[in-house]
């Protein structure tokens, strides 16, 4: 068993990585996703995931209904972290994933994905508190800025973490964007991370979220049509019902993170596309408090004070 | 329940109530006087209203609660119903209207109930009950205590945890109890004591804490949280007892002060790794805030123990203490400092400076030549909290006589292999030693100190690492997969040094330029182009990116002679055309070029390699750029024509041609020769050879570029580059305008008319005739330093001390949004129980900015966030 299939099993266990198996780990990375597209190309038959948003043994009932890696291909649009408890095991065991089968997994990039947000949403905190230091947060964060901005299912599904901007109209148009730095506060790169769909709005409208844009349905069609795509997948916002439809099914919205904060009830859900691109939703609820091992947050061993 | 645990307290004239009852007619009918209460109704988890007539003490009103909307208020003593069972109006008319209004609140208070809390078993409890004292503790008593503990209502649970706090012996009493179950194996038993001891720790009493999390029953308390019925036994007590080490670097001898270091650690635990799932915000925040007084007040009877603290530092000073004990007194100074983040700041800033005073800096710049590279990054640790503390502490430091050492093992330590640990402090550190958030002759000096001593070590690891021409891309192949060159360089470290020069070019705009170009020092960072791993390269192609960003005159000159796109463009040619994050990066370099009218470059770019990338053509960028080179040209032309019928019949249009052929191809050698044979200017400047004859011009940015003819008037506008800065280099990029402007004067003899054209943009004048459309798109060239994108750095400004860079632009950014950011979250944790979608939809309140808010409280961060600035750009 070679050392990636060694920590892929410590990390399906809730189990953490070393420092510096996080290290290596990250630059291995490094060079797949630095040779991955903006607009990364995948085929069918793939399943779709929302935000994970840290909740480790959630996710864990996601591979459960959707069939394990590499035997399921994946495409995870984002949000893998902040929130949630186990932040740090999520992003790494599909890091772990992405590196041992590139092919077989799709991660792009979600808001969350981002210095700024980690620090305030609890990725920061759980780095410094699991291991004693913010090294493993720095790492992790550098990998997020390689991480690739969308996906172009078949050519004919868009995929996105958050949604369009009013500076993209073309998917040409993504290529040119320099996606290796924080996301920024505004343009193209940063509305693909944090636009959402809104139904009482025509055409593009202010987003409350204080970046991104919100766009309506004819937003929607002529970027459909622009680009000849049969319809936008994305996440970014809570649905009850695990996804949900939009604008006569141009856009659908997937969230895959059940119980979302441990407290919102709701299911969650992932797509699963087949080679003709027929679409099967699987609804799955969070994962039973049995199938939670004792929390993973040890803290060191020894102290002085 | 039920009746039998009813109070005395139910008899009292606050509960006194007459029943009515709607009859066919449409009256009332009077049923009777009696006391109202809500209690359980019997065999039943449902709450009812009694009303037992005071007469016979017989049931009057029997009546469930329901959590439909079907009760009203009246008059303030009146409380009426549709009754369901009953099947007609009901009514009690209270005697007092604080009984009423009482009633009122119980009956509203389990709606709520039934409406939140259908599934937990926090049920109300006898809501008028008086508890007066808790039942004994006893094993056959455990039932009824867990059921006063964890289903008494929230009135009643002040109450029981105000009997709980005050009763000496329950805590003791339930300890001895649950030992007693423990011996027993008496799994039910321990599983009620579970249920207690949460229940007791929900109730966040500040008392009870203070009992419970005593040496006396801390351990016990964390055994009974071993028996949670839903999850598999976890010994946290043998946990605590055999795998937890207490160390004591300098044996602590206060008492007081020892138990509290064991409970922050216990406590923390409890918190962590017990109840992680259990707490709600209110008792997660009164943990925290009993570790953050422990915190504070260890440290500061440590801190104010002055013989503990000479201890410390003669033993971390002398040279007879153990490798193995050095290594716990610094892993302890260590926690010292983070700890201190819980004093307030007063006493932070004075721990520090005192710390300082004893010598801390110098010990760990001994500790930075240690052979345990762990023991080194704990040292770099401690160093990160002094600046996130008082950054001048390290500054004045560095700068002294003695403190350049420190500064030079912090420069190595970025580059030196660390193997597989993390070592990404060293280049935080530096950054935030150079940054340029706070001015003065310390920052000065510590710049100085680093172009002076340092950039040349950072710059020969690149060299020394890299091919140096793109054939040898096989030295990197031979050592592959972990990305060991012959050098043995690890690529991360490759990696940090291009994000410090990212990083430099941003901060010290002014310093890079004399520096950079004295050693060509962007030559040797393009070396990385060279490199196998692609993340090298892109880095290199941020680095030119940065460079270009800063609109600077002599940086572009000194990129178009010295042809330095080429790597870039090699790099681009042979990745082919794979769609991959070197490609965006390339062809979001060239559409910035294109999008600023960055014509120099735009130009050179075209004139030198459109050979390579006409193979490209099929994407947009590429072929824009073409178009915009050619829009260039056409204008050139149009002017040409504009006075001229058949200009190719007319000889001189020879020499205009001639003129646009130089112009736009001056192709190095013959250029040179072309420009020297030219009449010298009035203004004498040294002519010097272009040392390898690249395309150059004179940047676009100021003078209008292409289309630019100067006339002696303009000349006495432009204001030759500094010469200051008369290196080689330098001078150099001077010939170069030199001789470009000679192009220009001699182009300006053939064609006068495009003088006023040229002019137009400069003086804002409406445009006239045939050239206004030429005129639309000329005038964003000669507009200087027009802000590009809010990633773009602004153009420099004059002095670079006070160079707010555009990172300042963020921060204000910042603050606007964080405040925002702040009042949303809030809303957010208030808003808890009634979570919206919206609520958690997620996220970002306010703006991704939220967290400058947050590393201002956090002192890991660096304040300003260099890196956002140097990644942002």
């Amino acid at each position: 068993m070679s050392d990636l299939d060694r920590q892929i099993e410590q990390l399906k266990r809730c189990e953490p990585l070393k420092e510096s198996e996080v290290k290596a780990l990250c630059l291995k990375a490094m060079e797949i996703l630095v040779e991955e597209s903006n607009v990364q190309r995948v085929d069918t038959p793939v399943t779709i995931c929302g935000d994970i948003h840290g909740q480790f043994y959630d996710m864990k009932e996601l591979f459960r209904v959707g069939g394990d890696c590499p035997k399921t291909n994946y495409l995870f649009l984002g949000d893998f972290v902040d929130r949630g408890f186990y932040s740090v095991e999520t992003f790494l065991l599909l890091l772990a994933l992405k590196v041992r089968y590139p092919d077989r997994i799709t991660l792009i990039r979600g808001n969350h994905e981002s210095r700024q947000i980690t620090q305030v949403y609890g990725f920061y905190d759980e780095c410094l508190r699991k291991y004693g230091s913010v090294n493993v947060w720095r790492y992790c964060t550098d990998i997020f800025d390689y991480l690739s901005l969308s996906a172009l299912i078949e050519n004919k599904i868009f995929s996105v973490h958050g949604g369009l901007s009013p500076a993209i109209t073309t998917l040409d148009e993504i290529r040119t964007i320099d996606r290796k730095q924080e996301v920024p506060h505004d343009g193209g790169m940063c509305d693909l991370l944090w636009s959402d769909p809104e139904d009482i709005v025509d055409g593009w409208g202010l987003s409350p979220r204080g970046a991104g844009f919100l766009f309506g349905g004819s937003v929607v069609t002529s970027f459909n049509h622009s680009n000849n795509i049969d319809y936008i997948c994305r996440a970014h916002q809570l649905v009850m019902e695990g996804y949900k439809w939009m604008f006569n099914n141009q856009i659908v919205t997937v969230w895959s993170a059940p119980n979302y904060c441990y407290r919102c009830g709701n299911v969650a859900a992932i797509l699963e596309l087949d080679e003709n691109l027929n679409k099967e939703f699987r609804v799955f609820e969070a994962a039973p408090q049995e199938a939670r091992g004792a929390p993973a947050k040890k803290p060191p061993p020894d102290y002085f004070l | 329940m039920g009746a039998q645990e009813k109070s005395p307290a139910a008899n009292n004239s606050m509960q006194r109530v007459k029943v009515y009852r709607l009859n066919d007619d449409g009256k009332w009918d009077d049923q009777g006087t009696g006391h109202v209460t809500v209690d359980y109704i019997e065999r039943s988890e449902e709450l009812g209203l009694f009303v037992i007539d005071e007469e016979d003490n017989e049931t009057l009103l029997l009546h469930r609660i329901s959590s439909d909307d079907i009760y009203r208020k009246q008059e303030d003593t009146i409380i009426s119903w549709r009754d369901p069972e009953y099947a007609t109006e009901l009514a009690l008319s209270f005697q007092e209207t604080t009984g009423c209004s009482y009633i009122w609140d119980n009956i509203c208070n389990v709606q709520r109930t039934m409406q939140f809390n259908t599934v937990s078993n926090e049920r109300f409890h006898n809501v008028n009950s008086e508890l007066r004292e808790l039942p004994p503790v006893e094993l056959s008593t455990l039932p009824s205590v867990l059921k006063i503990v964890v289903e008494s209502g929230i009135a009643d649970q002040m109450r029981v945890s105000d009997l709980i706090a005050q009763d000496l012996e329950f805590i003791g009493k339930l300890m001895d109890l649950f030992r007693i179950c423990e011996d027993l194996e008496n799994i039910d038993g321990l599983h009620m004591v579970f249920k207690i001891v949460r229940g007791i720790i929900l109730m966040n009493n500040p008392q009870i804490f203070d009992k419970i999390f005593g040496n006396e029953y801390m351990m016990d308390i964390i055994g009974c949280l071993e028996y949670d019925p839903d999850v598999p036994h976890v010994h946290h007590r043998n946990f605590l007892k055999e795998h937890v080490v207490f160390k004591e670097a300098i044996p602590i001898k206060d008492p007081e002060v020892l138990s509290k270091i064991h409970q922050t650690y216990r406590v923390g635990y409890l918190k962590d790794v017990i109840l992680p799932r259990v707490l709600d915000e209110a008792t997660v925040a009164s943990l925290n805030g009993i570790i953050h007084q422990n915190n504070s007040s260890v440290v500061s009877s440590l801190k104010e123990d002055s013989t503990f603290i000479q201890e410390l530092f003669a033993r971390l000073k002398s040279s007879s203490t153990s490798a193995e004990s050095k290594k716990n007194l610094v892993l302890f100074l260590h926690e010292l400092c983070t700890l201190s983040k819980n004093l307030p700041m007063v006493q932070q800033l004075r721990l520090y400076r005192d710390l300082v005073n004893e010598g801390i800096l110098e010990i760990l710049a001994d500790i930075l030549q240690n052979e345990d590279k762990k023991l080194v990054l704990t040292g770099t640790d401690i160093l990160i909290l002094f600046l996130n503390q008082d950054p001048n502490l390290l500054r004045s430091y560095v700068t002294r006589q003695e403190g350049i050492p420190l500064f030079g093992l912090l420069v190595k330590g970025m580059l030196k292999d660390f193997g597989d640990d993390m070592h990404c402090q060293f280049l935080e550190i530096l950054r935030n030693l150079l940054d340029s958030y706070t001015s003065g002759s310390q920052r000065e000096s510590i710049v100085d100190i680093f172009y002076e001593k340092h950039l040349g070590e950072l710059i020969d690891v690149i060299t020394s690492s890299c091919p140096h021409n793109g054939t040898a891309q096989t030295v990197c192949k031979s050592g592959k997969s972990d990305g060991e060159t012959g050098n043995g360089v690890k690529p991360e470290i490759l990696l940090n040094i291009c994000d410090l020069l990212c990083f430099c070019v941003l901060h010290h705009p002014y310093r890079i330029k004399c520096n950079f170009l004295l050693n060509n020092v962007i030559d040797k960072v393009l070396f990385l182009t060279h490199r196998r791993e692609k993340y090298l390269v892109v880095a290199a192609v941020r680095f030119i990116r940065t460079l270009i960003s800063r609109h600077d005159e002599h940086l572009v000159t000194h990129i178009v002679k010295n042809d330095l796109l080429k790597p870039i463009v090699d790099a681009f040619v042979s990745n082919g055309s794979r769609y991959n994050l070197l490609n965006s990066a390339i062809l979001e370099l060239f559409e910035y070029i294109r999008k600023e009218n960055l014509k120099i470059l735009l130009k050179y770019l075209v004139d030198s390699f459109w050979e390579q990338l006409v193979q490209f053509d099929n994407l947009p960028s590429i072929r824009s750029l073409k178009v915009k080179y050619e829009q260039g040209l056409e204008s050139v032309g149009l002017r040409s024509n504009a006075n001229v019928l058949d200009p190719r019949k007319r000889i001189d249009d020879r020499a205009l041609e001639k003129e646009e052929e130089d112009y736009f191809n001056d192709d190095s050698d013959e250029e040179d020769s072309a420009s020297a044979s030219m009449p010298c200017s009035t203004r004498a400047q040294s002519q010097h050879n272009l040392p390898n004859g690249s395309a150059s011009t004179y940047p676009s940015i100021r003078s209008g570029g292409l289309v630019d003819y100067d006339d002696d008037e303009d000349d006495e506008d432009y204001k030759p580059p500094s010469r200051k800065q008369s290196d080689n280099s330098c001078e150099d990029d001077e010939e170069v305008v030199e001789s470009f402007r000679l192009k220009r004067r001699f182009a300006s003899k053939e064609e006068p008319e495009p003088k006023k054209l040229q002019r137009l943009p400069n003086s804002s004048k409406p445009n006239e005739g045939v050239f206004a459309a030429l005129c639309s798109t000329l005038s964003q060239a000669a507009l200087p330093g027009k802000k590009t994108s809010s990633t773009a750095p602004d153009v420099p400004q004059p002095d670079p001390n006070k160079n707010p860079i555009e990172a300042n632009h963020e921060e204000k950014a910042y603050m606007n949004s964080s405040d925002q950011g702040k009042t949303l979250d809030a809303e957010n944790h208030a808003g808890k129980e009634e979570i919206s979608p919206r609520c958690f939809t997620d996220g970002l309140h306010g703006s991704p900015d939220n967290g400058q808010q947050h590393a201002d409280d956090n002192p890991l961060i660096p304040k300003a966030s260099p890196e956002m600035a140097v990644n942002g750009s």
